[in-house]
């Protein structure tokens, strides 16, 4: 049996980074630590603060719901809502929607909101992809996906009176997508990669961060199980393998078992990117808004906007 | 010796070992699976990829990859 390093309880978790065993309760302390270190560093919540979270029903985003609500109960200063995005996905979303409601039970004093893609576009992403398909669009369900959204959860966060969204992306997520970005040569969004996107100034904007920005994806599910909120149902998106990502995912997991500490230097390396960029300007994310809908957009149309007219959801302008 | 083990996405096997000196690491390899995408279980409790296992013993593999 491994101990813990700080005490003789059987071990949970060995950190690769520093080769320090821990049990349920060090671990917990470090999860937390850790979490709370980029809080700190990275300036991700003031004093007081209306804090929505993005959820999917998901481990890390459960987790991170979790996270926040414990420590809000530190900071009577903040609030916070929970706001879900249900795509139209069949054989997926309406299983991670029943975690988060059976979730949301224990919390009977959280406010949330559950928006879907059908109210508020007229279509679920099913329906968008076989629309896209039938007009010979080149795009992935993951694209028309991540556009929209990232529109919904940014409008109705703002509409529910948000003054920050969290989102749980972790360790993981952020370097899968710094290294797609470096392979399309996408500076500028690797530009977006900070745990805080604090630089995008505009009325309808509201600032995004990431709590988990320094946590393994291991980490946040470990957390998960030892909290009892792990979900019950497990289901894979079906557009999931069809994007790149997952290819990067497996490559890099391979990799840190093979060279542990990868995952650690590639974080390393997006930090060092991100200055380079800052001293650059290029960090600065000019935003305006959108010709068609008003909302916030680095284009005279927003992609949403876009997609929306190719797919002939809207009329073109 | 003989480990069972169970993914909680409902892949189910057994993996048969020669000698006793056997650790959860050895138990994934075999299986062709990376201890960075599992968070194992046995009897009830997480266990480290260091920890020994037993004829016997039952794993239960939680998946940290999940697509969404």
């Amino acid at each position: 049996m491994v101990k813990c390093s700080y005490c003789s309880k059987p071990a949970v978790y060995i950190s690769k980074a520093d080769g320090k065993a821990y049990c349920a309760k060090h671990f917990i302390e470090y999860f937390d630590r850790k979490v709370r270190r980029t809080i700190r560093r990275y300036g991700l919540f003031s004093k007081k603060e209306h804090i929505v979270v993005a959820v999917s029903g998901g481990k890390d985003s459960l987790s991170l719901l979790h996270y926040l609500m414990r420590l809000a109960k530190k900071v009577p200063t903040w609030k916070i809502s929970a706001l879900l995005i249900n795509e139209g996905i069949k054989g997926y979303r309406e299983y991670t929607i029943k975690d988060f409601l059976d979730f949301i039970n224990d919390y009977k004093d959280i406010d949330y909101k559950i928006v879907s893609f059908k109210e508020e576009f007229g279509a679920t992403l099913d329906e968008i992809v076989r629309i896209g398909k039938k007009k010979g669009l080149p795009y992935l369900p993951c694209s028309y996906c991540g556009v929209f959204r990232r529109y919904l959860l940014n409008k109705v966060a703002r509409e529910m009176g948000a003054t920050v969204l969290a989102t749980a992306h972790n360790l993981d997520d952020v370097i899968q997508t710094y290294l797609m970005n470096i392979i399309k040569n996408s500076w500028d969004k690797i530009a977006r990669l900070s745990p805080t996107t604090g630089s995008a100034k505009h009325p309808k904007f509201v600032r995004k961060v990431k709590p988990f920005f320094e946590v393994l994806e291991k980490e946040t599910t470990l957390y998960a199980i030892l909290n009892n909120i792990y979900p019950k149902h497990f289901v894979e998106c079906p557009y999931a393998q069809t994007n790149i990502r997952w290819t990067i995912r497996k490559q890099l997991n391979e990799l840190e078992e093979r060279m542990p500490g990868t995952k650690y230097g590639l974080l390393q390396s997006l930090l060092t990117s991100l200055n380079l960029l800052k001293r650059s300007g290029r960090e600065v994310v000019e935003l305006s808004t959108c010709k068609v809908c008003g909302e916030p957009s680095s284009h005279d149309i927003c992609r949403a906007c876009m997609f929306r007219m190719e797919l002939g959801m809207i009329r073109s302008i | 010796m003989i480990v069972r083990v169970r993914i909680i996405d409902g892949r189910e096997f057994q993996v048969k070992f020669e000698g006793c000196d056997v650790r959860v690491k050895d138990v994934l390899k075999k299986l062709k699976l990376s201890s960075e995408e599992y968070v194992v279980v046995k009897s009830g409790n997480v266990v480290t990829e260091e920890d020994g296992v037993s004829d016997g013993d039952e794993l239960i593999l939680y998946p940290v990859v999940s697509g969404g």
